[in-house]
């Protein structure tokens, strides 16, 4: 059964228009004008307990805005949506105690008191029983290496450390669903490991739901196994992660290690079906679509022109695709 | 009313840890509490040049305003306490983009906000209050019986959460004006009224600050009664501080519905 479910879910915004110089600002003040702005516009998913779902998409494309809507924190302007049966505009107290959220840089831990100190607030906050929060805790501290971070104050904590400390805080209170916005955001790469073990571990223990928004597509490559994508507030693409490589990775690349090369390659063969990004006398770098041509097609052409030792090949990353996607887009 | 007992001890909770966070700035809030109470000590010096020149005001005598103005000090002293974290609803919650996070607890953002208070300056306040009220009710030769100070201790903190009730409804503008907090200020040039007698101000402003923002009903009244003057009108204050409070939760929680659908 579905636990968060989005039905033609719209958000606008009413954005000010000001004319230009001082003369506008007065205009403005007594003449206001305004601009909808569609940052959601008719979304429709449904997730289902103890997915860990990938939602992405540029800067300005709608994210917040629906997690905002998830969590509400935002009041739709028109559609449905349902989590864990509850509507979160209308009971978001309630909606509240069953869910947990990381959002960016800002801590929701008090920063000039010790960790243990937020721990015990949002022990009280949440009504956790003591056996569950002593549990949670133990775990937690093992899991993320909290041990010597407990009694610092939270101001003095690296990002690294507060980040650590911010994810045990957010899933202390067992929630079924954990919104998580940019969590590993400048944090180095042994951090992001721990997060990102830490996450698929509570996950498969606790089959906690997880929305994950991210600039960094290893932690999708790492956590997720759906992608939701999201441009100018229309869902793009919903499926698998697999299935995402699969539509849009089309391109292929590979690396030829050649012999006896004559003169530049790049010169001499004018195929529409692959192309050349780099090339010196030992090293062919290469381009093409499967739906283009085959590798086999490629080496004939290229052992027209010097012997074909050996070859490397790469499909393409998530990375590279969200690129491709996001210039087109 | 049992939705209202748990919000009340998370209030306290949130309350605690702010001491715990105030405490760890020693130096701060020190120097603090010494500033806030010269201010005081500045205008008590004015009340007395003014009676330099005459010996009472709309009558009222001089120990009789000091009195009156020691007991509002007390009110203002618990108000601060208690609810001057609205003071940053606007330029710390809002525009920082906080209280985003505070609509993810399980707590009504009230709350939260009201329980981030760092303002344990007042207790300057209250001290400096506490020793004018003795030294004039000493002066004036009332005798501090037992069910004086009960009295006392109960209107002071009714006259604090009139206060506090009327800085909350101020606060909402924030959810609008979050850039200036000139709506809030305008709160604290007003409530500066209720530490002289109503009876020196035109008829306006006397219908103003008894009913419509019902200052009056913090000290004014209730020093009346220790005076002897007028015996009933105390016994209203505690009417006017539910009412203030319905208005206020009603008010603020309009103005939440409607920041949540604009989402500015």
């Amino acid at each position: 059964m579905a636990i968060i479910e989005a039905k033609n879910l719209v958000k606008e915004y009413k954005t000010i228009i000001k004319d230009k110089g001082i003369l506008g600002y007065i205009k403005h003040l007594f003449k206001p004008k305004y601009e909808k702005f569609t940052a959601v516009d008719g979304i429709n998913f449904e997730i289902n307990e103890g997915e860990l779902v990938g939602y992405i998409g540029e800067n300005g494309a709608g994210k917040s805005t629906t997690i905002k809507m998830l969590t509400g924190i935002l009041t739709p302007t028109s559609g449905e949506v349902i989590v864990n049966g509850l509507v979160p505009y209308k009971s978001r107290i309630e909606n509240n105690k069953n869910i947990g959220a990381v959002f960016g840089q800002k801590t929701q831990l008090w920063w000039d008191l010790p960790v243990i100190e937020s721990f015990r607030l949002i022990k009280k906050m949440y009504k956790i029983p003591e056996g569950e929060y002593r549990k949670n805790l133990k775990k937690f501290t093992e899991l993320l290496d909290l041990e010597d971070l407990l009694e610092k104050q939270v101001k003095n904590l690296s990002l690294g450390q507060k980040m650590r400390c911010e994810i045990a805080a957010t899933f202390l209170h067992n929630p079924k669903i954990v919104y998580l916005d940019e969590p590993t955001i400048g944090l180095d790469v042994l951090v992001k490991e721990n997060i990102r073990r830490f996450i698929k571990n509570i996950n498969k223990e606790k089959n906690t739901t997880v929305i994950l928004t991210t600039h960094d597509v290893k932690d999708i490559e790492e956590v997720c196994d759906r992608i939701i994508l999201i441009d100018k507030g229309k869902i793009i693409f919903d499926g698998e992660k697999q299935k995402f490589k699969d539509n849009y990775g089309k391109n292929i690349k590979a690396e030829l290690i050649v012999k006896d090369k004559v003169g530049n390659m790049a010169e001499k063969i004018n195929s529409e079906n692959f192309t050349i990004t780099e090339e010196s006398n030992e090293l062919i770098k290469l381009k093409f679509s499967h739906e283009k041509t085959t590798i086999m097609n490629v080496m004939e052409e290229i052992s027209k022109y010097c012997k074909v030792l050996d070859i490397h090949m790469q499909e393409s990353e998530l990375e590279d695709i969200l690129k491709e996607i996001y210039k087109k887009g | 009313m049992k939705n209202v007992l748990r919000n009340i001890s998370l209030y306290i909770s949130f309350i605690i840890a702010s001491i715990k966070e105030m405490l760890i700035y020693r130096l701060d809030c020190i120097v603090g509490i010494l500033s806030q109470t010269l201010t005081q000590v500045v205008e008590i010096i004015f009340i007395w040049i003014v009676f330099q020149n005459t010996s009472n005001l709309a009558g009222w005598s001089y120990e009789q305003i000091l009195l009156l103005y020691g007991i509002t000090l007390m009110s203002i002293s618990v108000c601060s306490f208690l609810f001057d974290a609205t003071y940053d609803l606007g330029p710390v919650f809002i525009r920082e983009g906080e209280f985003d996070k505070l609509l993810l607890r399980p707590v009504h953002p009230l709350i939260s906000v009201l329980g981030s208070s760092k303002d344990f300056v007042s207790f300057g306040y209250l001290v400096i209050g506490l020793i004018i009220t003795i030294m004039m009710f000493t002066k004036l030769a009332i005798p501090i019986t037992f069910w004086l100070i009960i009295k006392l201790l109960f209107f002071i903190i009714i006259g604090g959460l009139i206060l506090g009730g009327i800085e909350t409804i101020f606060s909402v503008a924030a959810f609008w004006t979050y850039r200036s907090n000139e709506v809030v200020w305008t709160f604290y040039r007003v409530y500066t009224l209720t530490q002289y007698p109503i009876d020196i101000y035109s008829g306006f402003v006397k219908i103003l600050i008894t009913f419509i923002l019902p200052f009056a009903f913090v000290a004014y009244y209730p020093t009346m009664d220790y005076l002897g003057f007028n015996k009933y009108m105390i016994w209203l204050s505690p009417i006017v501080a539910i009412i203030i409070w319905i208005i206020a939760i009603g008010v603020w929680n309009w103005a939440l519905k409607k920041y949540r659908s604009t989402g500015t």
